[in-house]
């Protein structure tokens, strides 16, 4: 066998191992597609407080589709993706699906004014936040494997378990999407 | 067999760059903000040198801010976003007469396609107009600043973030001579 023929085989070993890489992994360049995080934990087992200061465990959502939605009133994608989030809620939460919004580098106060008084169009229509708001903190974002940047949205299966994680605003077609996969 | 051979180094080498590709840029990725010390990088200039005791000075605080990212003004476009501030801790001996921002520019993005946000971004210079009383002890001096500020790309944000900026100057006598430094900044018109 020659140097040539040794280069081409090596080749044709680097594409098919090519090829067995971008058939696992749905990779796209879209900000807000999402994949299935390597390096998170699988169920993360958080403690939320909610507005009133109350324990708010994702585990007591276990039997539902949860997306939990890192966001924060002073960040302004987070605030575009909201009537997406208002519709999702809408549509799928009496099919076993629910929002849960974590306000991050917030005052309690502030988000509790922010989602009594701000409406958003959905379709047409003026609404305000219609799902679960609770309080993230730094400590439940190190449970999430760490926020990259916000809006961070999270895909929780029916058993608890991370599907998917979103970084950037969300794609809508790609979410509406992702949660019927999960139903 | 020479054509082969290079066909054949081509593919392999083409390969291992669609591998690395594939490797290490997985889409949640590329949406990510990078990390907030790689966005916003900062320098600081003091009008005069020395600065003699009762007289006024200006202390600049060039912001560069990475391409692709923006933050909000000092004036945002709406109450919950959080403005661009410098805070200084001055020292004993020193006052400050004023901090002069520069006013944002009106964009839209994707993310907020109707309604423009008021923001910084490429590189802006913001002003202190500062006195060394006759209190202030001579000598070399340093004058603490926080930066505040919260920074977003396309998609996505960081949290609000407060940087440490140092003021470094030398302090003189009252009526000492000193000179202008750093004209090219200090007389130019504020820009943002």
């Amino acid at each position: 066998m020659n140097r040539a023929h040794t280069a081409f085989l090596m080749a044709v070993a680097i594409l098919v191992v090519l090829v067995s890489f971008s058939g696992c992994k749905g990779v796209s360049p879209s900000a807000g597609a999402g994949t299935k995080p390597a390096a998170l934990p699988d169920e993360p087992d958080v403690t939320f407080k909610d507005l009133q200061g109350k324990d708010v465990t994702l585990a007591s959502f276990k039997g539902k589709v949860v997306l939990v939605n890192f966001w924060g009133t002073w960040c302004e994608p987070c605030r575009g993706e909201i009537p997406i989030l208002i519709a999702l809620q809408e549509k799928y939460s009496s099919k076993g699906f629910t929002l849960l919004g974590a306000a991050t580098n917030d005052e309690e106060k502030t988000v509790d004014a922010f989602i009594h008084n701000t409406q958003f169009n959905v379709g047409g229509q003026q609404m305000t936040m219609n799902y679960p708001i609770v309080m993230g903190t730094d400590d439940i974002s190190t449970k999430f494997g760490g926020l990259l940047g916000m809006p961070t949205s999270f895909l929780i299966t029916r058993d608890g378990k991370i599907a998917k994680r979103y970084i950037g605003s969300l794609n809508e077609n790609q979410i509406v999407k992702d949660v019927e996969s999960q139903l | 067999m020479k054509t082969a051979m290079r066909f054949a180094h081509v593919f392999a080498l083409s390969g291992l760059m669609l591998i690395s590709g594939v490797a290490t840029a997985p889409a949640q990725e590329t949406a990510a903000p990078k990390n907030p010390s790689e966005i916003v990088t900062t320098h600081s200039f003091v009008s005069l040198d020395p600065v003699p005791r009762g007289k006024e000075f200006q202390a600049a605080i060039v912001v560069k801010i990475a391409t692709g990212y923006h933050m909000n003004s000092h004036k945002p476009s709406d109450s919950y976003l959080i403005p661009t501030t410098l805070t200084p801790q001055l020292p004993s001996g020193f006052k400050m007469a004023e901090a002069v921002y520069p006013a944002g520019r009106d964009e839209k993005f994707p993310f907020s396609p109707d309604k423009p946000l008021n923001v910084y971004s490429g590189s802006v210079t913001f002003r202190l107009r500062l006195t060394a009383e006759d209190s202030a002890a001579l000598g070399a001096a340093t004058i603490p600043i926080t930066l505040r500020y919260q920074a977003c790309n396309m998609s996505a944000c960081l949290p609000p973030v407060k940087v440490p900026v140092s003021l470094q100057l030398q302090v003189a006598a009252a009526g000492a001579s000193s000179h202008a430094a750093h004209p090219e900044i200090f007389t130019a018109k504020p820009t943002s």
